[in-house]
């Protein structure tokens, strides 16, 4: 089997089965990287939530799913990103029950609380991408 | 994909006659160039069809496609026609619709893309090399060899964009079928509903759930039913939001649900994402929700003396 340090899988975010794709994908990488199973969960819920943001806001996008090397350790690496109209307020979107879009509103913090790693770029008008990780 | 998914990506519209030949950089000039050409070659079709078909013989798809007479020769007239067609070069709708008919029967009996491609390529060197008896100069032979390509580009290209239409309908299809068995609400006991879930909830069925366990309750009249998410593969969010909206749904109409088959990992999940489940009921095993099921209904459970 393919190492998960160079393991990558690109999946074109354009509807909800593009969705089930990225999840389906997200089980199989973190599983085969040896993840124990709240991590896997921990990591399908997070592409999920991200891709169907990307759904929702942006209409469009791609989640990137690749293994990735720390200095003393082995994790996965996923990072969403579109070029939708992006995100005004971003400390807003990453505090509890806050949406812009009618939902929840525990997304993107509850995933900032399941990764270890949490980086949110984003530009009105220009796009948004989120770049997480989980270590082993 | 389900009806819903489906109105969030609409099908890909057709282009038009004059965005088609836009896009192929087929021009006026072109198109004269390809009707002069076709002055040579169409009076020789009937030598092309023969040499086409000397070449289809050769071919491991023949015997399936075209193994009796009959319809060899209707598709070989119908071949005539297309050539004639392409040579006459008037790109309208009605061309356009002619070569989706085209790519549409191809697809139909099964043929492989790349036995189309491969014909026309073939036909691309019968026509240009053959059946070519005309004297232009090097540059005006070069210049309509450039046209006729072009043309059969877009036609191939319509060939190609209607067979992956229908293999994405077909993928649709096959998603909605799967949709429908994948919403069955069973009455297990007088009272008592029982809905297992596995795999994704989108919204859309997200949406079939909820009106499927309605739908049963207003014909059942239970007073309790389960949710089993142990097949479930995610719960994010959204899918929490479902769960909680269906249960709040089916608790108006009298009946209450429980959600069972949270395993350890779910739950942790849920709790990090900070969802507040509220008063919903809901267990670990799918046993432990059938055991309140029966006390909330009065049913006892005794084992045999």
């Amino acid at each position: 089997m393919q190492g998960i340090h160079n393991a990558e899988a690109r999946i074109a975010i354009r509807g909800e089965s593009d969705v089930a794709r990225a999840i389906v994908q997200a089980r199989r990488m973190s599983q085969a990287a040896a993840f124990q199973t709240v991590d896997q969960s921990r990591i399908a819920t997070t592409v999920s939530e991200l891709a169907r943001n990307i759904l929702k806001y942006a209409g469009q996008g791609e989640v990137i799913l690749r293994g990735c090397v720390g200095a003393t350790r082995r994790g996965m690496e996923i990072i969403a990103e579109d070029s939708g109209p992006g995100i005004a307020d971003t400390d807003s979107a990453l505090s509890d029950h806050y949406s812009s879009g009618g939902t929840l509103g525990l997304g993107l913090p509850g995933v900032q609380r399941m990764m270890d790693e949490f980086a949110l770029e984003s530009e009105p008008g220009a796009g948004t991408r989120v770049t997480v990780r989980k270590w082993l | 994909m389900s009806p819903l998914d489906l109105a969030a990506r609409p099908a890909e519209k057709p282009l038009t006659a004059a965005q088609m030949l836009k896009l192929y950089q087929l021009e006026t000039a072109d198109l004269e160039n390809i009707q002069s050409f076709g002055e040579s070659v169409v009076p020789r079709l009937d030598d092309y069809v023969t040499r086409f078909y000397d070449w289809m013989e050769t071919q491991p798809e023949f015997e399936q496609f075209f193994s009796d007479t009959e319809k060899l020769d209707r598709v070989q007239r119908q071949q005539l026609v297309y050539w004639q067609e392409f040579f006459a070069a008037k790109v309208d709708e009605e061309y356009l619709d002619k070569r989706r008919v085209v790519g549409e029967a191809h697809a139909r009996i099964g043929l492989p893309l790349q036995v189309y491609l491969a014909a026309m390529n073939v036909s691309m060197k019968l026509i240009t090399g053959n059946l070519y008896k005309s004297g232009l100069s090097p540059d005006q032979y070069a210049t309509s060899i450039h046209s006729v390509s072009k043309l059969m580009h877009m036609d191939c290209a319509i060939v190609v964009q209607t067979f992956s239409a229908r293999v994405n309908r077909i993928m649709a299809e096959q998603n909605d079928a799967l949709m429908e068995m994948s919403t069955p609400v069973t009455s297990i006991w007088d009272g008592i509903l029982l809905l297992p879930i596995v795999g994704i909830i989108d919204s859309s069925r997200g949406q079939d759930i909820m009106n499927a366990m309605l739908a049963k309750i207003s014909k059942t009249r239970a007073r309790v039913a389960i949710l089993d998410i142990s097949g479930v593969a995610v719960v994010d969010t959204a899918v929490a939001n479902h769960l909680i909206k269906i249960t709040k749904a089916t608790r108006l109409m009298g009946c209450e649900t429980t959600i069972s088959g949270i395993s350890p990992a779910i739950a942790q999940t849920i709790v990090e994402l900070g969802i507040d489940v509220g008063d919903i009921q809901t267990t670990a095993t799918l046993r432990d929700a059938l055991v309140y099921a029966f006390r909330a209904t009065g049913v006892e459970i005794r084992q045999a003396p």
